[in-house]
């Protein structure tokens, strides 16, 4: 029996170039050609203007923002966590796009002080080869 | 129905006894329960023409869902009750309770039946309720669930904790939502928590499990079952008991599109501002006019939210009324909105502890726990921004 394994992403049509982004440490947001206002996660309709072919183009983002808000997670219904926890999953609204909002872990530990509108920059989870999980730190500069 | 009425009344109603398991199938149990609810009624069986229900089963385990077993629609049930209804339907969406009451209202003011069976069972399955084994993450969980973000306790956690930092609000304030839901449940013989009252240290001492919400802000899972009689105001006179009339309904649903299970605080209050709204709008009421609130508090944190949205306090000031005693409904001028003990002092009950309250309070069937003044009750259920409410009124 094998250890088990946190979930990995399991990439899709539409999903593929933002997980083949985020393998190589760098975050993707999909972009609506017909009103050019991005979108996280990409819907079949674009929920801003409501095209039916939003054609999505990925624009390579800088993954800085602000906490919203945050959560400790001390235990986990999902397998693969429990060595991890207790971790700190923070809401960062991404300094791109008013209400741009990504749900990530903060890699400053499980103690990091934090308060409403703290800069986070980007950063990574490799939890498997070639899978890596967007992810925070708190700090302005990478 | 703007201040008149929806001209459809409750006229009986029956409610299992709430296990964390039952020692028959949930089938099994809610058939034994809508008879009885038929029968409180003064009906047969073959007189209930339409059944309605909202039959979710909000794990976000692996567990297979089965009708009859983990979940029961209105189809199998009216079939396994060897009846062949004119309507039967089920509400898809969340607000489960105050949905499927819009069925009942509609089915019976259109004409589709002239008696509606309204149910709601809940299954606690064997080992963990939301734990999941997945290995991968497919459609909208590779959003979420791999960096960790899964189920519902962390989906209340962020909100909650942004409630708690925006407002200056304490997480030892949400005791006394818990304890009184708990003294309640204590108090009701059918509650998984009968005669097992919570206190302060009790709560302060639980574990956490997603920071700020510890095992006492979730309800507990259980096996139950809840029916009740639906039909026309001109009907409901020739029954039994004192009939309780559906006043009117609102609900909500997100607007924003988000990651799966993000449910901003600003999202809560705006959509769940506008339920509200129409609520007011819908039945003429206000705030004040309501003897029996009772407010939906599967996770502690919503009932701070529906305090604020239906204007019970201003925003951001839930936590103030909770510290200062404004809930605690065996004081004078307290609001009793979790006499009927809610699903924090029931079990994972889904809305009908507040919908059961209703209509017991305004039928004046609560027994010793009736209140005095009950003549307009409130039934929420889920959040103000992905929910609804039933407004209910006495025939007095």
């Amino acid at each position: 029996m094998t250890e088990l394994t946190r979930p990995v992403p399991m990439p899709d049509e539409r999903s593929a170039p933002y997980w083949e982004a985020a393998a190589g440490h760098e975050l993707a947001i999909a972009r609506c050609q017909r009103c050019r206002v991005l979108t996280h996660p990409p819907d079949t309709v674009c929920p801003h203007c409501h095209s039916t072919e939003p054609d999505w183009v990925w624009d390579r983002v800088s993954g800085r923002g602000a906490v919203r808000s945050w959560t400790v997670i001390r235990q986990s219904p999902l397998p693969g966590f429990a060595a991890d926890v207790p971790f700190v999953l923070v809401d960062v609204e991404l300094q791109e796009q008013l209400g741009l909002r990504l749900i990530g872990r903060l890699m400053d530990g499980p103690d990091a002080s934090l308060r409403v509108g703290d800069p986070v920059t980007l950063a990574f989870e490799d939890i498997a080869g070639g899978v890596a999980i967007p992810a925070f730190a708190l700090g302005v500069t990478t | 129905m703007r201040g008149r009425g929806s001209g459809v009344a409750i006229i009986g109603c029956a409610q299992s006894q709430v296990e964390r398991h039952a020692s028959v199938t949930l089938g099994a149990l809610t058939v034994d329960t809508a008879r009885r609810a038929i029968d409180d009624a003064g009906l047969e069986v073959g007189d209930v023409d339409g059944f309605v229900t909202g039959a979710l089963f909000p794990t976000a385990g692996a567990h297979a869902v089965e009708d009859g077993v983990s979940t029961v629609t209105s189809n199998w049930l009216a079939m396994h009750l060897g009846t062949n209804p004119r309507y039967a339907a089920g509400f898809q969406g969340y607000g489960q309770i105050p949905g499927a009451v819009a069925l009942a209202v509609n089915a019976i003011t259109s004409g589709a039946a002239d008696y509606v069976l309204f149910h709601r069972s809940l299954y606690n399955p064997p080992g963990s309720y939301h734990g999941n084994p997945m290995r991968g993450a497919p459609g909208p969980l590779q959003w979420t669930a791999p960096q960790g973000y899964f189920g519902p306790i962390a989906m209340i956690g962020l909100p909650y904790n942004e409630y708690l930092q925006r407002y200056g609000a304490k997480r030892e304030t949400m005791a006394k939502v818990v304890v009184e839901a708990r003294k309640h449940g204590a108090r009701i013989p059918w509650s998984y928590w009968h005669d097992k009252p919570l206190t302060t240290d009790d709560y302060l001492a639980a574990p956490m499990i997603n920071d700020p919400v510890c095992r006492y802000d979730c309800d507990i899972p259980v096996d139950g079952a809840a029916a009740f009689v639906f039909t026309s105001a001109e009907r409901a006179k020739d029954h039994p008991h004192r009939p309780v009339h559906v006043l009117g309904y609102a609900g909500g649903a997100p607007t924003t599109h988000r990651l799966p299970l993000h449910w901003p605080l600003d999202d809560i209050m705006g959509i769940g501002g506008e339920t509200a709204r129409r609520l007011w709008e819908a039945t003429g009421l206000k705030a004040g006019d309501i003897d029996v609130p009772q407010l939906y508090d599967g996770f502690s944190p919503f009932v701070y939210f529906w305090l604020e949205v239906l204007g019970f306090c201003p925003v951001g000031q839930a936590h103030g009324l909770v510290e200062d005693g404004g809930i605690d409904s065996d004081r004078p001028g307290g609001l009793p909105v979790l006499s009927g003990g809610g699903a924090l002092g029931n079990g994972r009950m889904h809305g009908v502890p507040q919908m059961l309250e209703c209509y017991l309070q305004l039928s004046g069937r609560a027994g010793p726990r009736q209140r005095e003044h009950a003549n307009v009750g409130l039934a929420c259920h889920s959040s103000p921004h992905f929910g609804g409410v039933v407004a209910y009124m006495s025939e007095r």
